[in-house]
């Protein structure tokens, strides 16, 4: 009996078993995809014909190709609106819910919330409605006297970009909230009462003792949101389908397209695989900037 | 446990047992009250033939179709698309059979004039297309038309042109008396193609247009009519006819904005008659667009061509079955499914606006001078000329721009 209570040397490798199930999910749609996606991408393959190697040369065609580039520029103005924005909005909402206390807060939250939860594709139609020629975004632009403003938003070659990355501000900018909510309630609360001492207003408040407390959410919120902003497909596909010509286009939907109607799916794996690498080097990034100094 | 091994047991009799006397059919949805139709009597007609069909809309469709047909057990017959990117690759790979000897059996070669089913014919490599054997037939025509709203044409004191510079006139007295001259569902890219259609149509000579099709990379794009016809879109476009808001409308929001009387035009496909027609009533009319010099051009071809898979245990039975939607006896059929046959049909058109598109309809296929679709020509194509066209009609590219673009991509 008292070998229960040695410390084990051994790995109890039947732990594993436990995990099994899941990790070979996990190699079966995850791993093996991804190296399958990584070999194709040195092919020329029409998705149905024998692969051909051609090395490196899907690669050196798509950073050749002008639109894949601007593509790529155009999932950076998304960076703003997916990510910056969100994170912005939801500190500014954190910061206030420290200093006014709201009735009924719960419900102002699950509200400002509501919009993570929804299905892209109910996004993306609702609000190819509200923009649309005749929608209530223009109705009420006209009827407030700005019938110079109101446009084809998503049909507006300098407009529809932004457009459509508000729609990603406003889904976004829930979950920051959220996150950044439940960070504060953890700073501990003798933090402000000493900043009070100090005789610190709400903005030195803000930037003294909730901004910095809140790094380990900021990462989390940066890193999540950046991911989206670049590997976003389905709200481009519903809206605008990266038109009007290419103003919305972004990399996810060139991958689309060649893999699913112009016959390329190695140039398609090609692009995904720098896709992947560019998602990579950009979370690397953020990690490396916000690193704890030692 | 007795009632799963009871209901298994039955699965697996039901389907292996009736395997060898069933045909699977995978379709277009567009296609769904046509093959409901044809199926029940096929049923009836072959005691012991079970039909089992399945529908995918445009979209889904079109992306998958290639790997469903290169399955282990694909459908016996399939919609296809004609071009190199869904009809060639599915030659290039085998995975569908020549119709010659049905054709022939059929007698399907001898419905239509000569060359009208060039859009079926691929070399057995699947490497030229236009000529060689026949891969593919349809039942079915859609032509890209003028509709238009009668009531307006009438009060704004014009008929129906005879000339493309008469529509353009049309155009002009439309939009100066306040009406939208061309309803144009712009965002979603591909109606523009149709509209180009009919204005490329107009000034190209169509075979010029179907040679270029068929062979891009050889075959010329930037011709100086096509120029001209390019340079008389961008001219519609910076005039206004369109509206200013045609990009931010999707295809489906322009035609029922059509139908609650906005605009006067409407430049889109036979596949909307039927809408039209409910939509409408007596109030819509349609003709062929008129060339520069007279005469009709425009875009159109048969519907998507049916394909029986070279793995398929029972060709004979798919091509029965095609030998029915092709036949005589169903063209009325299709009619009343609100489709326009490729064959006269022989019952009395159902309706004003059905009259006005088979003449419409004759009248194009008597001219030779259906145009196929644009975007057929290469694979890239589809992209590149909606993308160029929405640039043309939201003044964010030029003619030259265009012509530029489509003449680039021609060679890929």
């Amino acid at each position: 009996m008292d070998n229960i209570y040695r410390p084990q040397k051994k790995i109890d490798y039947s732990s594993y078993l436990y995990i099994l199930p899941a990790f070979i999910f996990y190699i079966l749609f995850v791993l093996f995809p991804l190296g399958d996606t990584f070999i194709t991408s040195f092919t020329e393959w029409n998705g149905i014909s024998e692969k051909k190697w051609v090395g490196l040369e899907q690669y050196s065609k798509n950073l050749s190709n002008k639109k894949i580039i601007s593509s790529i520029k155009h999932s950076f103005v998304l960076i703003i609106f997916y990510s910056f924005l969100p994170i912005i909005i939801g500190l500014l909402i954190a910061g206030i819910m420290i200093r006014v206390k709201i009735h009924g807060m719960a419900t102002y939250r699950a509200i400002l919330f509501l919009p993570q939860i929804l299905s892209m594709i109910v996004v993306g139609i609702s609000w190819r409605w509200i923009y649309a020629p005749k929608g209530p975004l223009n109705s009420g632009l006209d009827f407030i006297g700005l019938e110079e403003v109101s446009r084809a938003w998503l049909g507006s070659f300098d407009y529809a970009l932004p457009s459509v990355g508000f729609i990603g501000t406003w889904v976004m900018f829930g979950f920051t909230m959220i996150l950044f909510i439940a960070g504060v309630q953890k700073i501990p609360t003798e933090l402000y009462d000493a900043a009070k001492v100090d005789g610190a207003g709400a903005i030195a408040e803000f930037f003294n003792v909730t901004l910095p407390s809140l790094k380990g959410e900021i990462i989390v919120a940066l890193i999540f949101t950046v991911t989206l902003a670049l590997r976003n497909f389905d709200l481009i596909y519903i809206t605008t389908g990266g038109g009007p010509g290419t103003s919305t286009m972004i990399p996810s939907m060139f991958i689309y397209k060649k893999a699913f109607q112009m016959n390329q799916v190695g140039s398609a794996s090609s692009l995904g695989i720098m896709l992947t690498l560019l998602i990579f080097t950009l979370v690397s990034l953020i990690l490396f900037i916000f690193r704890e100094k030692k | 446990m007795k009632k799963i091994f009871l209901l298994i047991s039955t699965i697996l009799l039901v389907s292996f047992g009736s395997k060898g006397e069933t045909l699977r059919i995978l379709a277009e949805s567009g296609d769904e009250a046509t093959i409901a139709a044809a199926a029940s009597q096929f049923e009836a007609a072959n005691p012991g033939v079970i039909i089992e069909t399945n529908f995918l809309g445009w979209d889904d469709f079109m992306a998958t179709i290639k790997l469903k047909m290169a399955d282990n057990n694909p459908p016996d017959l399939a919609h296809g698309n004609q071009g190199f990117t869904v009809d060639g690759t599915l030659i290039q790979s085998g995975l569908v059979i020549p119709l010659d000897k049905y054709a022939d059996q059929y007698g399907w070669k001898k419905l239509f004039a000569r060359g009208a089913l060039a859009e079926f014919l691929w070399s057995d490599d699947g490497n030229t297309w236009g000529s060689g054997n026949l891969y593919g037939i349809s039942p079915v025509a859609e032509d890209v038309i003028v509709y238009y709203n009668k009531e307006k044409l009438k009060s704004l004191g014009l008929s129906v042109p005879s000339k493309f510079s008469e529509f353009e006139k049309a155009l002009r007295v439309s939009k100066d008396a306040g009406e939208l001259p061309i309803a144009l569902g712009g965002a979603d890219g591909w109606p523009i193609i149709h509209v180009w259609g009919l204005v490329e149509g107009a000034f190209v000579d169509p075979n010029q247009t179907r040679r270029w099709i068929f062979d891009a990379k050889n075959v010329k794009f930037d011709t100086p009519n096509r120029i001209k016809a390019a340079t008389k879109l961008a001219d519609m476009a910076k005039a206004g006819y369109f509206g200013s808001d045609s990009l931010g409308i999707g295809y489906d929001d322009a035609n029922a904005m059509f139908i609650d009387g906005e605009g006067v035009f409407n430049l889109t496909g036979t596949w909307m008659t039927a809408d039209f027609n409910s939509g409408m009533g007596d109030n819509v009319g349609a003709f062929a667009m008129p060339r520069w010099n007279g005469g009709v051009a425009g875009g159109g071809s048969f519907a998507l061509p049916w394909h029986i898979s070279s793995k398929s245990s029972n060709p004979d039975l798919a091509a029965k079955f095609l030998a029915h939607l092709m036949s005589n006896e169903f063209v009325d059929d299709l009619m009343r499914v609100g489709r326009v046959a490729a064959q006269a049909p022989t019952i009395a058109p159902t309706s004003n606006l059905q009259v006005e598109v088979i003449a419409a309809s004759n009248a194009l296929v008597g001219a030779n001078a259906k145009t196929f679709y644009t975007d057929w020509a290469t694979p890239g194509m589809y992209d590149t000329v909606t993308q160029e066209l929405q640039k043309v009609i939201g003044g964010a590219a030029s003619a030259q721009d265009f012509i530029d673009a489509m003449a680039a991509e021609s060679l890929n």
